[in-house]
């Protein structure tokens, strides 16, 4: 089990709730919106990024199982 | 289908800026949201309001339908404040400028001298039995951080917060309404006259002599490969100081006031400093200090078989939609671990607030190191509170305080 997750850069506008709660998955860029660290996420924190995609208020984040 | 929903009207028609409304609004909201989620009030003026957080979180992604141009919140400016009275896609070009300035790693640098400059500002009334925290505290620290970002004179404090308060709330107190509409709107010129030329000069000295503060990122930032001209500079600073204040002081008076009234609560914070952050966002959409926000239709635009026609005011209910329990489980529970917690206190869609990173930053400081200092506090006993309607502050906010290390504090 793993969990694969990406961020749609036209529906990200940088409220920053996602790497705010999952730092180790997601960043901030520049202009305060979110970047991938890695589309692949250790089973660790897995958790966590599920709970990072569930709290961006524009939905943004993709996640799948794989 | 029906242009005016008269039914919903009389069902759940209430004003939700009406002062009354402002001191329990959570029952009122739930009615709208329950009877009548797109609500109309009568011809010729065709306002609506929604309330729910489906279709508000809709209309804030939908810029195309829902314009936030001038025609939307008309404060008696000559130009369109930059970026919020700028619709896409034209406005993306301000946020790709902007954005950078106010992104966390930009602010991170900062939060040593917010510390910094908060402590001072408790250090004023730390040894006093009773404070008003809505002006001793929640008033200047947005003010001094600002000054600090811009790298503007603190002594110039009492200035800003004259005129802020001349923009937003201009009063002439004249007692013929017309004569005092006049006035008040001469008041509020003036004002805006005596800002721009405060900040022409500022940005003046910056374009002669650089130095490592916003405004001088503002003077030298480049927009499609040309610098953003004087007026630009200017209208962007007027929005900060319409955009960045009173929000931050409402938000800090809503919250001290939840704390106050909650003893539970404020335990947790003190006992658990790490819990601020999340304490924080509960906060914002529990008490959601910016009750809502004005969209123009661009178009007619159907939901809830409720038409809104072309050109109509359309209010989204922020606060209404960050206690709809379609969205949050038991939304009247406070609670600090909740998740996920999609609130939009800070709006959504292309316009979401652009100091959301500094304004957390802010309250997080600012609330970590209130209860460092004074983990026990409590309402002055026997007041009553009064929430202003729109951006909810609370003035006067009395507290009786016990700073750390006093016998019986700290409990
Ligand atoms: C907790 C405090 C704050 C709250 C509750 C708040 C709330 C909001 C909301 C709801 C919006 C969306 C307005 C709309 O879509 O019509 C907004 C936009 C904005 N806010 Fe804030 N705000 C806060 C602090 C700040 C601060 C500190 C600044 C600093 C400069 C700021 C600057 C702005 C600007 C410039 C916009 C317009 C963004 C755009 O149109 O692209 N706000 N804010
Ligand atoms: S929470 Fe959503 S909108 Fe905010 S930075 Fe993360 S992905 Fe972008």
């Amino acid at each position: 089990m793993g969990l694969r997750v990406s961020v749609d850069p036209d529906e990200c506008v940088g409220h920053g709730r996602c790497y705010e709660i999952a730092p180790d998955v997601f960043r901030a860029d520049d202009h305060g919106h979110s970047v991938v660290i890695s589309a692949h996420v250790a089973d660790a924190l897995a958790d966590v990024a599920r709970q990072a995609a569930a709290a961006c208020p524009e939905e943004a984040i993709a996640i799948s199982e794989r | 289908m029906s242009q005016y929903d008269a039914k919903a009207e009389s069902k759940a028609g209430f004003n939700p800026f009406d002062t009354a409304v402002a001191q329990n609004p959570h029952a009122h909201f739930k009615r709208l949201r329950d009877e009548a989620p797109v609500s109309g009030s009568p011809p010729p003026f065709q306002n609506f309001v929604l309330s729910r957080y489906e279709d508000v979180r809709w209309a804030l992604k939908h810029p195309e339908l829902f314009s936030s141009s001038a025609d939307a919140v008309p404060i008696g400016q000559d130009r369109p404040l930059i970026p919020l009275q700028i619709d896409p896609p034209e406005h993306a070009k301000y946020r790709r400028l902007l954005d950078p300035l106010f992104s966390p790693k930009a602010l991170s640098v900062m939060e040593d001298d917010a510390r910094k400059l908060v402590n001072e500002i408790i250090d004023r009334f730390v040894d006093d039995e009773t404070v008003d925290f809505h002006a001793a505290f929640a008033v200047p620290v947005p003010c001094t951080l600002f000054l600090r970002l811009m790298g503007l004179p603190q002594d110039h404090l009492e200035q800003f917060l004259t005129w802020k308060d001349q923009i937003l709330r201009a009063d002439a107190g004249l007692d013929d309404p017309i004569e005092n509409h006049k006035a008040s709107a001469a008041i509020r010129r003036d004002t805006g006259k005596a800002i721009y030329e405060y900040f022409a000069a500022a940005i003046a000295a910056r374009r002669q002599d650089p130095t490592d503060d916003m405004l001088t990122y503002l003077v030298n930032a480049e927009i499609e490969g040309r610098r953003l001209t004087d007026e630009e500079v200017l209208d962007v600073c007027f929005l900060f100081i319409l955009a960045g204040l009173d929000t931050v002081t409402a938000s800090l008076d809503c919250m001290m006031a939840r704390l106050a009234g909650h003893a539970e609560e404020r335990r947790a914070l003190v006992e658990d400093p790490s819990l601020t952050v999340g304490a924080v966002e509960e906060l914002l959409r529990h008490e959601t200090p910016v009750t809502g926000i004005l969209r123009v239709t661009t178009e007619p635009v159907v939901r809830h078989d409720v038409e809104m026609k072309e050109h109509a005011i359309v209010t989204c209910l922020l606060h209404a939609a960050n206690m709809d329990e379609r969205e949050f489980p038991d939304p009247e529970t406070v609670d600090f671990r909740r998740e996920p917690n999609r609130h939009i206190a800070l709006g959504a869609g292309p316009h979401r607030c652009l100091g959301s990173h500094l304004a957390r930053l802010e309250l997080r400081v600012a609330l970590e190191e209130f209860h460092r200092r004074i983990p026990d506090y409590a309402l002055v006993p026997g007041v009553t509170l009064e929430y202003t309607a729109g951006i909810r502050q609370v003035s006067p906010l009395p507290l009786v305080i016990r700073p750390a290390g006093t016998v019986g504090g700290g409990n």
